[in-house]
């Protein structure tokens, strides 16, 4: 293996050179420096080509993918190709990762290590989501990510928790390690991580593709709302020790969901899955669903896994279903009490949340103080889950008095108090009262 | 012994069946039946989670601390463990907490902590030589150790353990009894062994007996080789025991248990090789040279 030197000059294939200035970080494939590249510091992976089993064609297909592009801009994408050593090592560059991300590594963690300048010591840091939309946000943020590069006509091929940074506070996602991107049927060596290989990649009967990428988009998601392994239940821990023939069973020819509703032998157990037991009494049954069938069904028949779009509408749904309540409790509206119908009330202070109501669906949206609706939830032809569309806000020079504030571009016909319809412009609002009916245009809301 | 699974029984046979009794009660796995009780249950935030429950790994570093080790050998081992506990701290990412062991042996075999101390909080003492080389009292100790009641006494899944063994000399006592018996204990059969041979006095046979293959033994015969190959070894096997097993068949046919056993450990025999035979020779004066 050919390290680089500090202070080293690396020429790129295109023209230009980089400076190595440190040592980032290594890991299988290879090591990643910190480089100055015109008058940037960027990021630049080295690799090892003896850990590679096709050097040649892995250099070819990340090439392809410098010219294609990133699918969006979540991808921490590779950027330029560096000229080829005598000895056939290469690299690439990258941009670094931005300011604000920690790792979804350290945020199952729950911290991260920091070194005090001072005494050198490592200093647990707390990594935690700043709220519930934020965490369902980078739910959503994923999804969407994985669905634009399938679109692409691509495959991740090593799906794993090492694979994202996430911004806490916002939700925000970047998907790194985008190196072994490669077209959809095809692979450069790449297997990947067991927990998140899917089990027909663990018994060594696919390759990763598409649908194997699907597979541990589910391990992905369930690990970051439940915290725990979906496969790992009492069965796997009656073994002990972790041997790689025990492995195989259970990630790969045995795999069980431990809450397959068929199959009791593999349910979480108390002491050391207490996340998983937690959470999953926590969310709604058609967030449970698409897991039980993921890792049931999904397990066997890779096509009747859940496509990154049933996800999205799914997750989507779950952030309208937010409750903040102003006794501070913040949980799903399933996990509220509903008095009726229409509302739903805190079990810990009584305070009671009317809800609103849409015609191109049935569940209806609780409506608090803060809360937000996005395009694409009024827009039937909209996959926009970013921009939002209303905001619950208290009336500026009427204290007390709540209303639903136009954050759209466009004008809404909306029945007030006076039984007679009104156009609300962009940046207008309007009171929340008992008969309210809004018309987005397509879709209707009320009350 | 290729389909041998470690299960409860058989990790504890060294002890007896009570330990498997005890990890049967520690068993009450969740029943499904109830959830109405959830909505007045207050502790329901979706965002108070704790840590992801890890599977555990113990590297066990067995050193050898006997008069032989005094002075520049001594010395350089105590500088590039101290230097090395920092560099595999994330090692276990998201997946393992890894908690490292020291055994030393001399006339006496001592552990530098009672118990296997997680890698964030572990600090290096350092060692000093004197004595003989008792190696086959370190394999029984270390035995003892290796067991559900003792060292790897973790509640959820453990990895095989790392067993790294550093020696530079013959051993001094039988050391094949030892070895005897800490060949019957399944941590050491499931485990990772690798072993250092510091300058010419040290056997590479009685290593590779320990090992189980001459792949995992390595040798150094100067103070820039010892750290070199002290920082090859624990960071490989570190890495390796750390993580799930790496497939890399790619037959399309379905991997049987004989196609993954000891897998890990060959995996470790070649990056190891692969690792040392692209080291460059310094220039350092060799060890048994100069005195």
């Amino acid at each position: 293996m050919t390290e680089l030197e500090i202070g080293q000059e690396v020429e790129m294939k295109y023209g230009g050179t980089a400076k190595v200035l440190s040592v980032i970080g290594s890991g299988g494939q290879g090591t990643v420096y910190l480089v100055r590249f015109n008058g940037m510091k960027c990021a630049l992976k080295w690799y090892d080509i003896d850990k590679m089993k096709k050097p040649e064609q892995f250099r070819k297909n990340l090439e392809n993918n410098i010219s294609d592009g990133p699918p969006s801009d979540k991808f921490l994408w590779p950027k330029y190709l560096t000229k080829e050593n005598e000895d056939g090592t290469f690299g690439y560059i990258m941009d670094l990762k931005p300011a604000g991300f920690d790792s979804f590594v350290d945020i199952l963690n729950t911290y991260k290590l920091e070194i005090d300048p001072l005494t050198g010591h490592a200093v647990k840091r707390p990594v935690k989501f700043a709220s519930l939309t934020a965490m369902v946000t980078a739910v959503i943020n994923i999804v969407n990510a994985f669905r634009q590069l399938h679109r692409a006509g691509k495959s991740y091929q090593d799906l794993n928790d090492g694979g994202f940074f996430i911004n806490v506070n916002t939700g925000a996602i970047l998907v790194c390690d985008c190196d072994n991107i490669a077209p959809d049927g095809s692979n450069f060596g790449i297997g990947g991580k067991p927990g998140y290989m899917a089990p027909e990649v663990v018994r060594g009967i696919a390759q990763p593709n598409v649908q194997t990428d699907k597979y541990s988009l589910a391990v992905v998601l369930f690990k970051l709302l439940f915290r725990g392994d979906p496969m790992e239940g009492e069965k796997v821990v009656r073994d002990v020790c972790l041997t790689e023939s025990s492995e195989l069973k259970h990630y790969g020819q045995n795999a069980v969901f431990v809450y397959d509703p068929d199959d009791a032998s593999n349910r979480p157990v108390r002491g050391i899955h207490d996340n998983v037991i937690k959470f999953w009494r926590i969310y709604p049954d058609y967030i449970k669903d698409a897991f039980i069938r993921s890792f049931t069904i999904g397990i066997k028949e890779p096509t009747k896994r859940i496509i990154e779009n049933d996800w999205q509408k799914l997750f989507v749904r779950l952030r309208s279903e937010i409750i903040m309540c102003g006794c501070g409790r913040t949980n799903f509206s399933s996990m509220f009490i509903q008095p009726d119908e229409k509302t739903f009330k805190c079990p810990k202070c009584g305070m009671e949340f009317t809800s609103l109501g849409f015609s191109n669906r049935e569940n209806r949206m609780p409506l608090y103080l803060g809360c937000k609706f996005y395009k694409c939830e009024i827009s039937p032809d909209s996959d926009d889950f970013t921009s939002v569309a209303g905001e619950l806000v208290e009336n500026k020079l009427k204290k007390g008095i709540l209303g639903i504030k136009n954050c759209s571009d466009k004008s809404w016909q909306v029945k007030m108090p006076d039984g007679k319809m009104y156009d609300i412009a962009s940046g207008k609002g309007f009171p929340v009262w008992q008969g309210l009916e809004i018309d987005f245009g397509g879709v209707r809301a009320y009350i | 012994m290729t389909n041998e699974n470690i299960s409860d029984s058989v990790m504890n046979t060294d002890t007896d069946s009570s330990a498997a009794s005890e990890i049967d009660k520690d068993i009450n796995s969740e029943s499904t039946d109830d959830n109405n009780s959830s909505l007045l249950d207050f502790d329901d935030d979706p965002l108070s989670a704790t840590a992801v429950s890890k599977k555990s790994l113990v590297i066990f570093f067995l050193i050898d601390t006997s008069g032989s080790m005094k002075g520049k050998k001594m010395g350089e081992l105590n500088t590039v463990m101290e230097e090395l506990i920092p560099e595999i701290r994330r090692v276990g990412e998201a997946d393992t907490e890894v908690k490292v062991a020291v055994l030393t042996f001399s006339t006496d075999v001592k552990w530098m902590y009672q118990a296997p101390i997680p890698i964030e909080e572990f600090e290096w003492a350092r060692l000093r030589a004197s004595g003989v080389t008792s190696l086959g009292a370190a394999f029984k100790e270390l035995s003892l150790r290796m067991s559900r009641t003792s060292y790897l006494n973790s509640p959820s899944l453990s990895f095989a353990p790392v067993i790294f063994l550093m020696t530079d000399g013959y051993p001094s006592d039988d050391y094949k009894a030892g070895l005897k018996e800490l060949q019957s204990n399944s941590w050491y059969k499931f485990g990772l062994k690798a072993a250092l041979g510091i300058g010419q006095e040290a056997n590479d046979n009685v290593l590779a007996e320990f090992t189980g293959s001459a792949d995992t033994v390595v040798h150094a015969y100067s103070g820039g080789q010892l750290a070199q190959m002290i920082k090859i070894i624990a960071v490989t096997s570190s890495q390796i025991g750390s993580k799930s097993m790496t497939l890399s068949d790619e037959t399309g046919r379905e991997l049987s248990e004989q196609d993954v056993f000891s897998a890990k450990q060959k995996l470790l025999g070649q990056q190891i090789q692969e690792l040392v035979s692209s080291q460059t020779d310094g220039d350092d004066v060799p060890f048994d040279t100069g005195w």
